[in-house]
């Protein structure tokens, strides 16, 4: 049979939208679920991708990128990559897959919520396409990520991580329930495609596997790259939803919507691409800094990306340029040094070599976070380990779910946002994640930080029970990565006759 | 006479921490309990015969140090920063 050229079908198809005969078209098509923000719906129906893809070309291409990565993996499987690969990069492996693979099973939920909720068809069919995306970016990253376990039992966590009430993913979760899971079909669509998506996968697809294929580690690089090409697609279901809203007057929810979004996933991003890039991704195989990154691509492409469509840059811009050089360095001394509280082997990442590439990438840096981690380090030294973990708890954003930091050492400067709400005082972490609070009080008021949840009895007093609720058996409690052994650098200078220190663990 | 959690950071620290006192502590003592928990830790030792101060995140005036908790009015996870004066 002949088939038809898709430019002479794909505009009819696409265009062709439900007639309501038995139930009314809010019914249909409920506010909750589709906010028309009070557009007409010949307005939405003029929603047009920029990347138009048939089903039939789809399942090729998808077909294709499955073949090719799964052969890359099956060829290299007998290359014992990971047995052999350093510390450092197992642990960002372990953070990569247990932090993405649900996240990604998740996303499923929201692009089939714009599936069957979005006003235009066009959408529509957008969205099914990133709901199977989603569906396949879970399934190879568990595929991938399971070949590891029987290496190394860590890698249980890609699947049960989400199921658990572990701080570091309270805090993610609380991020995507926020910005994708408790949203509309239209909100959900400009804040996930928007503010996620186009603004932040390819620092974690793109860059990440261009680390990846640096460190030999070709199988996870052909994965990442596969997996960006459909974030790349349908992550502009974001810029026609923003068009629309602005061309009908609609520029200030816009606006605000995508401002959220991106905050909320700067900081996800900032502690899951940041400390990646710059402390777990091995020296030799380093080459931008994570501030380098994000002034290229996120500061720079998405911020001229936002202002095509009509938007303004973000009111917290001058902030962002600030803390993409501080808030990743001050949450990697707390990842690191609270390291029990995690399920993988957290690097320190600070050797005299790494310390060099920070002072060069973050001048600065020596003076400031550098000086804890003087502290740190001279505790490893002298066998001082019990001093290496400290005895209070961090205070926790109460939006982000991350440390409230500020500049350590000889530039002190304490940061903490503050809010009394009935008799409650909330923290924040920075002016947006406040900024954030005040703009919907009901909504974020009831969440409470893993802290909160310590001190108001919720979880019980003991240290185990600590552990207990965040799903962290014994085993299941994060050790340096390098049992301590990165400390030896230290040991090359003039101070060659001590002796190495004891090791706590090993 | 209750235990009441602070925010505190320790100057020189990157971030608050968490710490518990009592409510009849007074301001000198909130500073001793974080001084042990952070500094040694986190921070280097303060030089010898240095006076250290506790005042409210965002004010400049410290506190008095022989108040009480109490009497200094702070409440349930009230932010204080510590600095050597």
């Amino acid at each position: 049979m002949a088939l038809l050229k898709m430019e002479d079908w794909y505009d009819l198809a696409r265009e062709t939208n439900w007639t309501a005969d038995y139930v009314s078209t809010d019914e249909l098509f409920p506010k909750p679920m589709s906010d028309s923000f009070d557009i007409p719906v010949e307005e939405w129906e003029a929603f047009d991708e920029p990347y138009k893809v048939t089903f039939r070309d789809y399942v090729k291409s998808q077909r294709d990128k499955d073949i090719g990565a799964y052969s890359v993996k099956a060829a290299l499987a007998r290359a014992n990559f990971f047995k052999n690969a350093s510390p450092h990069w197992k642990a960002l492996l372990a953070l990569h897959f247990s932090a993405v693979c649900w996240a990604e099973f998740h996303s499923a939920s929201a692009f089939a919520r714009m599936t069957r909720f979005s006003l235009s068809p066009g959408m529509r069919n957008m969205a099914t396409f990133g709901t199977l995306d989603e569906i396949r970016h879970s399934q190879i990253q568990i595929y991938f990520a399971y070949e590891f376990l029987k290496h190394d039992s860590v890698f249980d966590w890609c699947h049960k991580s989400s199921k658990t009430e572990n701080w570091i993913i309270i805090s993610l979760r609380h991020a995507l329930d926020d910005i994708a899971h408790t949203r509309d079909a239209t909100s959900a669509a400009i804040m996930l495609n928007m503010g996620l998506e186009q603004a932040f996968t390819n620092l974690q697809f793109v860059a990440l596997s261009a680390d990846a294929a640096k460190c030999g580690d070709h199988s996870f690089a052909t994965m990442l790259q596969s997996i960006q090409t459909d974030e790349a697609r349908h992550a502009q279901i974001g810029e026609p939803m923003v068009r629309i809203m602005v061309e009908n007057g609609k520029k200030k929810e816009a606006q605000q919507m995508v401002e959220i979004a991106f905050w909320r996933m700067w900081k996800q991003f900032s502690a899951l691409s940041g400390i990646g890039m710059d402390y777990y991704t091995p020296l030799e195989h380093r080459e931008n800094s994570l501030k380098e990154f994000m002034e290229e691509w996120v500061i720079g492409q998405f911020g001229r990306t936002v202002e095509a469509l009509g938007l303004d840059l973000p009111w917290y811009w001058h902030i962002l340029k600030h803390d993409i050089s501080t808030f990743h360095h001050a949450n990697q001394i707390g990842v690191y040094i609270y390291r029990e509280t995690e399920w993988w082997r957290p690097i320190a990442g600070v050797s005299p070599a790494e310390r060099e590439w920070l002072e060069e990438k973050y001048p600065g840096w020596n003076e400031t976070y550098g000086k804890c981690w003087d502290t740190i380090t001279e505790n490893i030294r002298n066998g001082n380990y019990d001093k290496t973990t400290p005895v209070a708890p961090p205070l926790i954003c109460n939006m982000c779910g991350l440390e409230v930091t500020g500049t350590a050492g000889d530039q002190w400067q304490p940061v903490n946002h503050q809010i009394d709400l009935d008799g409650r005082k909330y923290h924040f972490c920075s002016e947006p994640c406040k900024w954030i609070f005040e703009l919907e009080p009901e909504r974020y008021r009831g969440h409470k930080s893993i802290i909160d949840r310590a001190f108001d009895g919720t979880i019980g007093p003991d240290p185990d029970d600590f552990y207990e609720y965040m799903g962290q058996s014994p085993a299941e409690r994060g050790v340096d990565g390098y049992d301590f052994q990165w400390i030896d650098g230290y040991d090359h200078g003039d101070d060659t006759s001590r002796e190495a220190p004891k090791r706590a663990i090993g | 006479m209750a235990e009441l959690p602070l925010a505190i950071n320790v100057q020189g620290d990157y971030g608050y921490k968490v710490v518990v006192v009592d409510d009849d502590n007074t301001i000198e003592e909130v500073i001793h309990v974080a001084v042990d928990q952070i500094v040694g830790v986190l921070t280097p030792e303060f030089p010898a015969g240095t006076v250290l101060r506790a005042r409210l995140h965002g004010t400049d005036s410290p506190l008095d140090n022989k108040i009480i908790v109490k009497q200094a009015g702070l409440a349930k996870m009230e932010a204080l920063q510590i600095y050597a004066e």
